[in-house]
């Protein structure tokens, strides 16, 4: 079996009486989108910041390709690239300046590491504002530094702490994307985030987690077939039916003239619903149909929503 | 050893204090030059010689001394208090640095602001008295040791400080009352003797009648006992600064 990119296993973290990990176990593979998906507090910036090294464990162990974050840290930071939740500031240094400190730190010289800055600056779009200092940067522009800083010294693990926190809409589907790009050069990423539809949108593999234990991993498709409750809802025109005949291979439930059926699959379901329905002379007043999504399953599996 | 890291590092915290040359280097020329023409000029008329030293020239050494402990302690002290309190700590604690690397760079950074400050007031020195330096090698080496040693000093205070507040507090209630006790303006023979006793017990007196006697050949301790202080005082506040940093104690979760 291939060495996982991370690997935790067991790990707790308390801090005074609030126990903020209670037992973590994750695995990461090489070249995996992995999204840790919960709501604030439950443990998501605690487990990263322990694999990263700046935050102790109390019990367990974090391994990246199969070396231990804290005796072999100098191998296993060099792997990861980190943009964290919190932007720092500088005042001294132009942005560029910083950029080649933060390549430095990794064993980069200014010469190997020119490349690199120029075609990330230009990528992220931050190529006009190099000589500017980090107080005169937008947010937006703040945020994509902090992920041209991580991906500075080009790690194999990028690990992304709520990387969209606040950003537009528009900033929010061009990170995206070039998440994507980077997941397509075969990039391990690691992305925190309490954005259902990044989850869903981006991630191959997700945990949710919440008082910091992992209560269910799969891909966002496998745990929406499984914990999900996708429907139809079908308001009737008035009048008397007799459609229990014609709707004996369904699971649904009737509130006076509307119709909710239970189903795993909306898009398939409907067109037979329909057609049954029709069969008994049913008059449609509308039909809608839900899709089940990643919240659905946090529900089901918290009994509240992500952002609660 | 990451020495690519450690050199960049050495770059960002000596660039630091260059970029803001006005705050750092500036104001310790202005207040020596300012202590020379006041109290020097001025009390030299009333107070005519000390152990055959123009006061003028008595009060240099302690000036240079000042200014360079002043400057390598509040170089490492602020920087690395700034870089937690700006969330830029982070970036070095996730880096391939070892706390060993870390606190080198940056006690190199602190020793090269006071070395810079130590050299200028003492070119300053030359420049507005009539003084010769004696061992001019000896104040090298000084004020060398002493930047090393106060530097290590500021970034024990950066790592166990949380705010601005209590940093100043140990900079006001404990370096500043420690120098001008030391004998910057005066020879501790001058004190009635309990508080010449209390004098042997403050570290910055051995430091300031060390370069006191490379610069014009007089002091009240002697030169090779104010040369081992310094030394000690070098190995004691680096180890600490670097055990504490390796431990990331005060720096981690």
């Amino acid at each position: 079996m291939q060495t996982p990119a991370i690997q935790i296993k067991g790990l707790t973290k308390s801090y005074g009486d609030v126990h903020a990990l209670q037992g973590v176990d994750m695995i990461i593979r090489e070249g995996e989108f992995f999204g840790l998906l919960g709501p604030n507090g439950a443990g998501k910036t605690t487990t990263i910041n322990i694999v990263t090294g700046l935050v102790f464990r109390d019990k367990g162990s974090t391994k990246v390709f199969g070396k231990d974050t804290v005796k072999d840290f100098r191998f296993t930071r060099s792997k990861i690239g980190i943009a964290a939740q919190e932007l720092s500031v500088d005042w001294f240094f132009p942005i560029e300046k910083l950029l080649y400190f933060q390549a430095g730190y990794y064993g980069l010289t200014q010469t190997e590491a020119k490349p690199k800055i120029d075609d990330l600056l230009d990528r992220l779009g931050l190529s006009g504002k190099r000589t500017s200092r980090l107080r005169q940067l937008s947010g937006g522009m703040k945020r994509r530094f902090q992920i041209a800083k991580a991906l500075v010294h080009d790690p194999d693990i990028i690990i992304l702490d709520e990387p969209t926190a606040g950003v537009d809409v528009e900033l929010r589907h061009d990170l995206w994307q070039y998440l994507r790009d980077l997941h397509a050069l075969g990039k391990t990423i690691l992305l925190t985030t309490h954005y259902i539809e990044e989850a869903e949108f981006l991630c191959e593999n997700v945990a949710i987690i919440n008082n910091g234990k992992i209560l269910k991993e799969g891909s966002p498709i496998e745990l929406t077939r499984e914990l999900g409750t996708a429907g139809i809802s079908v308001q009737l025109g008035h009048g008397e039916y007799d459609f229990d005949s014609v709707l004996k291979d369904f699971s649904y439930t009737q509130n006076e003239n509307k119709l909710h059926f239970s189903v795993k699959d909306p898009d398939s379901a409907m067109p037979k619903i329909i057609r049954q329905l029709s069969k008994a002379d049913v008059h449609i007043q509308s039909i809608e149909s839900k899709v089940s999504s990643l919240e659905d399953v946090f529900l089901n599996l918290t009994g509240k929503g992500i952002n609660e | 050893m990451n020495w690519i890291g450690l050199s960049t590092l050495i770059k960002r915290e000596v660039g630091r204090f260059f970029s803001v040359y006005r705050q750092t280097v500036l104001p310790g020329l202005i207040s020596s030059g300012l202590y020379i023409v006041i109290f020097g000029f001025t009390l030299e008329q009333r107070i005519s010689e000390i152990q055959g030293i123009p006061y003028t020239l008595f009060i240099l050494p302690g000036l240079i001394m000042m200014n360079t402990l002043t400057n390598a302690s509040a170089n490492t002290s602020s920087s690395m208090l700034q870089m937690k309190l700006l969330q830029q700590l982070p970036d070095l604690l996730t880096a391939p640095l070892s706390g060993l690397e870390i606190s080198l760079a940056y006690i190199i950074g602190g020793t090269v602001r006071g070395f810079v400050n130590g050299i200028l007031v003492l070119m300053l020195g030359i420049i507005l008295t009539d003084l010769t330096v004696v061992d001019p090698f000896g104040t090298v080496v000084f004020i060398f040791i002493v930047s090393w040693a106060f530097a290590s000093m500021g970034l024990i205070l950066g790592q166990m400080t949380e705010s601005w507040d209590q940093l100043a507090m140990m900079q006001n209630f404990f370096l500043t009352p420690l120098s001008f006790l030391g004998g910057i303006f005066y020879s501790i023979k001058m004190l009635p003797e309990w508080a010449q006793s209390l004098s042997f017990i403050n570290p910055i007196y051995y430091m300031i009648n060390g370069i006191r006697y490379t610069i014009l050949g007089v002091s009240d301790s002697s030169v090779s006992v104010s040369f081992w202080m310094a030394l000690i005082l070098t190995v004691v506040f680096t180890s600490i600064a670097i055990l504490l940093m390796q431990s990331g104690k005060k720096i981690k979760q």
